[in-house]
Order: C-alpha cells, then sequence, then structure tokens
C-alpha cells in the first residue's frame, strides 16, 4: 500500500472544501436572492393583499403627504399597489417574442446543421452566436430609433388591415412603441439563443437515422419532420423555455421600447405596456424615496412573482416534453 | 440592504478621503473670490497642506441640472481647484435625493426637495439651491407656427385623457385663428423618478381641480399617471426630446436646460398661462419676475415650491435646482463639499452668467443666496 503524504491528504482536504464550497454557490445564492426577495415582499403582501395580482393600479401615493397605517404596515397616503398591467405585458411580449421565434430559429438551426459546410457554416454560426452578443441595451437604441417608426409607419398600418378578422389588430396604430415592438425586439434577443441550442441538437441526430431516411426516400423535409424533430424534441421545449425566460426577464431593451405604460391594460397589438422587469429597473430610484418604503416592497413582490413565473414556465416545459414523450411512446407500443 | 451597502460606500469614500492627507484646496484658493461673506471660510480649513492627493465629489440625478454641472460647471471648476475630482451623472432626481440619503454620492442633484416625512427619517440632508431652473411645455404639432397657449387646467384635462384631439374646443378657444389638425394627442411623460415630473405634475394640482383633489393623481417625482391609450413614457429629459421629435402631435414637459437643444429638433414650446391670467413665455424675464415674487417666502429649510407663483408675468413653472447633500461628512470630504458649493451658488462663479445663459437658468436671487450659504456651512459641522 501506498503511504499516504500529509501534503497530499492536504491538498485532498482543500480540493474537498473548494469543490464544496464552489459546488454549493449556485444553490445559496439562489436561496439567498429568494429569501431576501421574499422578506422584502411581506410587507407589501400584507399591505395589498390578492389585491396586487388582478388590481389595476399601480399608485405610490401621495409621497409629500402623511404617512398612512394599514394591516398593521406603513405607507404613503393613498398608495395601492396592483400589478396586473405588467404581468400581461410580461407574458404578452414574451408569448409574442417566442411564436416568432419558433420558426426562424427552427429553420436557420437546420441551414446551419444540415444544408452550410465548411468555412460557410463556421462563419453563419458565429454571426448567430454575436447576435446574442449584442448588448440589449443597443438593441433597444435600434428598436426606438428604426423599428418603432417603422412599426408605427408600416408593420402596425398593414397588420391594422386584418383587423376585422382578428380584432386584437384593429388600430389605433398608435406611436410605435408598444406590445409588437417589444415582442419583435424580444424575438430577436432570443432567436440566437434557441438557434444555438437547436443546431447542437440537431447535429445529435446520429447520421444513420438519416441516411436511413433518404435512403427509404423520403424527402429532405420529411427527414427533418419525421427523424429528426421527434429526435430533439425534448431539446428543443428546453430551448424555447430557456427563451422564454429569457424573454420574461429582459430589462433593457423593453424598457425603451415598451411605451411604458402605467394603469393600463394592452386593449389591441399596438398598445404601449409595461413589463415586471421593467417596471423594477424604472420605478426603483423613485420607489427609494418613498419614506415608508412600502414601494421599494411593492417593487420587490413584483420581482417574486417574475421569478414564480420564470419557474412556472420553465416546469409548464418540462411537464409538456413528458407529457408529449409517454404519449409517443405508449402509440409506437401500440403500433408494433 | 441599500442602506447599509451604501453605508460601506460612504465609510470606504470618506477613509480614502482620509488618506488622501487632507489634500483640500492649496494652489486655487485665490481664485475663489466669491462676492459672499462665508465663501473664504470653506477653504481656510484645508489650505497649507501639499495637495498630492485628490478628493472625488460625485453627483448624480437631475436630468434638467445634468448640462450645467458636466458640461459647464466640471470643466471650469478645475481651474479654481485642480485638487478636486467632479463626475457627474444625469439619473433623475428620484435617483439624486436616494443615492445621497444612501452616501452613495456626496451631491445628490434634484429639481424636488424632499418630503416632510423623508426629512425626518433622515434629519441630516440639508436641501441647497443652486440655481433657479424653469420648465416648459413642448409638442410637435407639424404645421403650427408660433407658440400655443395653453393652460395647466387644459394640460390637465389632455394628461388625464379628457381632451384626446388636438382640434379640441378648449384648445382652440385658448388659440383663436390657429388651425389645429384633427389628430390624436400624444401625451409623453417621464418613466424614472423625475423633477420635471415633480414640477410639471405640481403645476396641474394647482391648475386642474380633478389633478390636485384629493383622489386625483396628484404630484411627486413619479406619480400613478392615469391610464390614457395613446399615451407613451419616456426616461430623462433627452428620452422626451427624442420622443417628441420622433412622434408627430405628441406633447411633453422639458426642462429648458434642454430649449435650445429640443427647438433645433424642430419642437414649439407654449406659452403657459400665469396666476394673473396672462400668457407667457419662460423668457429670462419672466422666470425672474416668478422668482422676485417668491424669495421672501424661502425659509430657511429653503424646501418651497415656486410653481404658480402670482404676478402678471411670472411664468408658472420655474424651480430650485437643488444639492441635497448629507451634513454629516469627514474633514477633507467637508471642506472640498464646501468649497465647490460655495463657489457654485456665487455670482462670480458657478452662478455667473456665462455659465447660466446657455442653460438658460437664473442665479439665486441675493435674498436667498444667504440662506443657501447658512445651510452649506452646516456641512461637516
Amino acid at each position: 500500500m501506498r503511504k499516504v503524504s500529509s501534503a497530499s491528504k492536504n491538498a485532498d482536504r482543500v480540493f474537498r472544501v473548494a469543490t464544496g464550497v464552489a459546488a454549493s454557490s449556485p444553490v445559496v445564492f439562489l436561496v439567498v436572492i429568494a429569501l431576501i426577495v421574499l422578506v422584502q415582499a411581506i410587507p407589501s403582501m400584507k399591505f395589498n393583499g390578492w389585491h396586487f395580482i388582478y388590481g389595476i393600479q399601480w399608485n405610490m401615493g401621495n409621497l409629500y403627504g402623511a404617512l398612512e397605517h394599514k394591516n398593521g404596515v406603513t405607507a404613503a397616503a393613498g398608495a395601492s399597489y396592483a400589478a396586473l398591467p405588467f404581468i400581461v405585458g410580461t407574458l404578452a411580449s414574451s408569448i409574442i417574442a417566442i411564436l416568432i421565434a419558433i420558426p426562424i430559429s427552427m429553420f436557420t438551426a437546420l441551414i446551419l446543421a444540415y444544408r452550410v459546410r465548411g468555412v460557410l457554416q463556421w462563419i453563419l454560426s458565429i454571426l448567430v452566436e454575436l447576435l446574442a452578443g449584442i448588448p440589449s441595451v443597443v438593441i433597444g437604441l435600434w428598436g426606438i430609433i428604426t423599428l418603432a417608426p417603422w412599426v408605427r409607419d408600416n408593420l402596425a398600418v398593414w397588420l391594422s388591415h386584418l383587423g376585422p378578422v382578428v380584432p386584437y389588430l384593429r388600430g389605433p396604430v398608435g406611436t410605435g412603441l408598444g406590445l409588437l415592438s417589444s415582442g419583435l425586439v424580444l424575438a430577436i434577443m432570443i432567436v440566437p439563443i434557441i438557434t444555438a441550442t437547436t443546431r447542437d441538437l440537431l447535429m445529435q441526430v446520429p447520421i444513420l437515422y438519416r441516411e436511413g431516411g433518404i435512403g427509404l426516400g423520403m424527402t429532405t423535409w420529411e427527414v427533418v419532420r419525421y427523424i429528426c424533430m421527434p429526435f430533439i424534441r425534448d431539446g428543443f421545449v428546453g430551448a424555447l423555455a430557456l427563451g422564454w425566460g429569457r424573454a420574461m426577464g429582459e430589462t433593457m431593451a423593453v424598457l425603451m421600447v415598451s411605451g411604458s405604460a402605467m394603469n393600463l391594460l394592452p386593449h389591441n397589438l399596438y398598445s404601449p405596456i409595461s413589463t415586471m422587469a421593467a417596471v423594477i429597473a424604472d420605478q426603483l430610484d423613485s420607489a427609494l424615496t418613498d419614506a415608508s418604503q412600502m414601494a421599494v416592497h411593492a417593487l420587490a413582490e413584483l420581482a417574486l412573482i417574475l421569478m414564480v413565473l420564470t419557474l412556472l414556465t420553465n416546469f409548464l416545459a418540462r411537464w409538456l416534453v413528458t407529457r408529449t414523450g409517454r404519449r409517443r411512446s405508449t402509440k409506437a407500443g401500440v403500433a408494433a | 440592504m441599500m442602506k447599509q451597502s451604501g453605508k460601506w460606500i460612504a465609510v470606504s469614500v470618506t477613509a480614502a478621503g482620509l488618506i488622501a492627507s487632507l489634500a483640500g484646496c492649496g494652489t486655487g484658493a485665490g481664485n475663489n473670490t466669491s462676492g459672499s461673506g462665508t465663501a473664504g471660510n470653506a477653504s481656510g480649513n484645508a489650505t497649507g497642506t501639499s495637495a498630492s492627493g485628490a478628493v472625488t465629489l460625485n453627483e448624480t440625478g437631475s436630468s434638467l441640472l445634468y448640462p450645467l454641472f458636466n458640461n459647464q460647471w466640471i470643466a471650469a471648476y478645475q481651474s479654481v481647484d485642480p485638487s478636486v475630482k467632479l463626475t457627474a451623472a444625469s439619473t433623475g432626481s428620484g435617483t439624486g435625493i436616494s443615492q445621497a440619503i444612501a452616501g452613495t454620492v456626496q451631491i445628490g442633484a434634484s429639481d424636488a426637495y424632499m418630503s416632510d416625512a423623508q426629512i425626518a427619517q433622515s434629519p441630516n440632508m440639508l436641501n441647497i439651491p443652486l440655481a433657479i431652473s424653469a420648465q416648459q411645455i413642448m409638442y410637435n404639432l407639424p404645421g403650427v407656427k408660433g407658440h400655443l397657449k395653453l393652460t395647466g387646467d387644459v394640460l390637465g384635462q389632455i394628461y388625464l385623457g379628457k381632451i384626446t384631439y388636438w382640434d379640441d374646443a378648449a384648445i382652440k378657444a385658448l388659440n383663436p385663428g390657429v388651425s389645429l389638425p384633427h389628430k390624436p394627442i400624444v401625451p409623453v411623460r417621464r418613466t424614472d423618478g423625475s423633477g420635471d415630473t415633480f414640477l410639471f405634475t405640481q403645476f396641474l394640482s394647482d391648475t386642474n381641480k380633478t389633478w390636485g383633489s384629493s383622489s386625483g393623481p396628484n404630484y411627486g417625482t413619479s406619480i400613478s399617471w392615469p391610464a390614457v391609450a395613446s399615451e407613451v413614457g419616456a426616461k430623462g429629459n433627452d428620452g422626451v426630446v427624442s420622443q417628441l421629435a420622433n412622434t408627430p402631435y405628441s406633447i411633453g414637459y422639458v426642462g429648458i436646460s434642454w430649449l435650445d437643444k429640443a427647438t433645433q429638433k424642430g419642437l414649439g414650446y407654449a406659452a403657459l398661462q400665469n396666476k394673473s391670467g396672462n400668457f407667457v413665455l419662460p423668457t429670462q424675464a419672466n422666470i425672474q419676475a416668478a422668482a422676485s415674487t417668491m424669495v421672501s417666502q424661502v425659509p430657511a429649510s429653503e424646501r418651497i415650491s415656486l410653481i404658480y407663483s402670482p404676478g402678471a408675468n411670472s411664468y408658472p413653472i420655474i424651480n430650485f435646482e437643488y444639492a441635497i447633500v448629507n451634513k454629516q461628512q469627514s474633514g477633507a470630504t467637508a471642506a472640498a463639499l464646501k468649497k465647490f458649493l460655495n463657489w457654485a451658488i456665487s455670482p462670480s462663479g458657478g452662478d455667473s452668467s456665462q455659465y447660466m445663459t446657455p442653460v438658460h437658468f437664473l442665479p439665486l436671487p441675493a435674498s436667498v443666496a444667504p440662506k443657501s450659504q447658512a445651510q452649506i456651512n452646516q456641512i461637516g459641522s
């Protein structure tokens, strides 16, 4: 038996502690952040109750007036916080982004994985990854200067012609800052993430399966539809969940093109909106001047809802994967 | 959380200040020929040391004060006191106040004074007026030349969503002979915590019954805006100006230091009805007239609204530009801060016309300057 020197024992101890600390840090951070947000949100929960989730008025109260006491907590006179417009804005803009991003990233990934080779593939892949690296504030700036006027003068006008068929497309088209622009900007930001993940997934499809399909006389589309897509389905849903989470949490770009609506639910595709993340960024500086601190607590509750919603969409995506997966395997079993 | 981390930064900033061997002012002291009596005292504390280290004074807040502070004062003060390094940021008055309280900056710039409740919580905070500023109502109305006439009541109804078209009878009645288009009004407002929002909503509270009623939106650096479907938000005065320029038939409120930039972009600005019923423009004379009716009422704490003041020529939206400062500062920082603020309010220093005119500000009135001075002298004591 080899004699273990004390030096290597020590090294092992250091290794154990270092890996322990490093490996536990994500969990610790998550728990600590969640706890702090929760603790900060409790006064707001007491003050606003369930009304926070279904009400429409976000009112810090008169910050230059007296303080009032309600349910054992203090807030500025006339304060009442409710976040439904922000929750709706977050969900609506991110769902529009996902709907736009699904076909674009799917097809881009197919081209990158199967159709281009060598230098061209390398260059195109790098370009997609570069798109992911553009800071969101730059995309927001482009959104304000270029996208919003274009949406106002062209896209929205054109879409509003479909108004008689789809009520949510009816005008007025507004200023170009709103739900549609937010969805477009978000789509641009999540397409590279979903594309890169999907491309990697597609490249994992065993070449024998595809060759088998082609050997059976399948067209390219049939190979993709019946061989590749079922193979990558789970991973693709995961990629969508990742993109959706990113879209809901995105702050700066949305803040710049959303129109920052307050106390207002979107009534068509062009309405100004506000998302939870954007409101937190926007309102925090004023909230810090609230002597009762209730405004900060209300923003913390908003952050809590955002966290819970992101978790829920993640679970939803996972559940979709397992459900459809199980159905397929039973179907296949019956067919066999 | 916020407050604690703020304190830590404050501690480290003051520590850095102490290590910097009480550099203070040294050579620049002679230049500080302030017309006011106490200005010399501030610099007296720290003279005589060889100035190798530097004191950094950080300013953040009001985007209305920013063009003056960043583009004029910082460069000018370099020659007055090279040992002090000034930095400025345009983050909105709400941030200015909260960061000054947290101690992350030494000077919080704000168009709004702190509320009584805030002062009760942070009794060490001083609200020191540095200059007088104003705000104009700007619009993007293609084809309309000259200045529209508007009242606070009409503006209130626009932001309440009751007046929605430019050719509304109420606007037409104020502007006979002007051909107003039948286009929806796009009201633009600030989304960040803003002193301009504070001033504008204070004006609306004073002039529009619904706005000022106890159940109305009232005033503040950030308020619960009535739901108006066509309304859009923008960040900072720069954001509002570019939003107005990009959006035909929009209207918004803009700090006067942005007037030149905004008119270059083709925006017009309104003549507002004052308390005497006259329609006045934000000219130097009209701002001066409004200020002179209010100076006698300025209290020692200097937290006072100058909005909608009486007088035939008074422009209705004027305000003090405040430096929000914590009076508890360590030696070197306190000395540098006092010296800088004394320079800033001095008519031969920061308040001289060469800095005021480009941003359309007015210097502190002679009867108010001593009150600011008295507050400055509390710093570090």
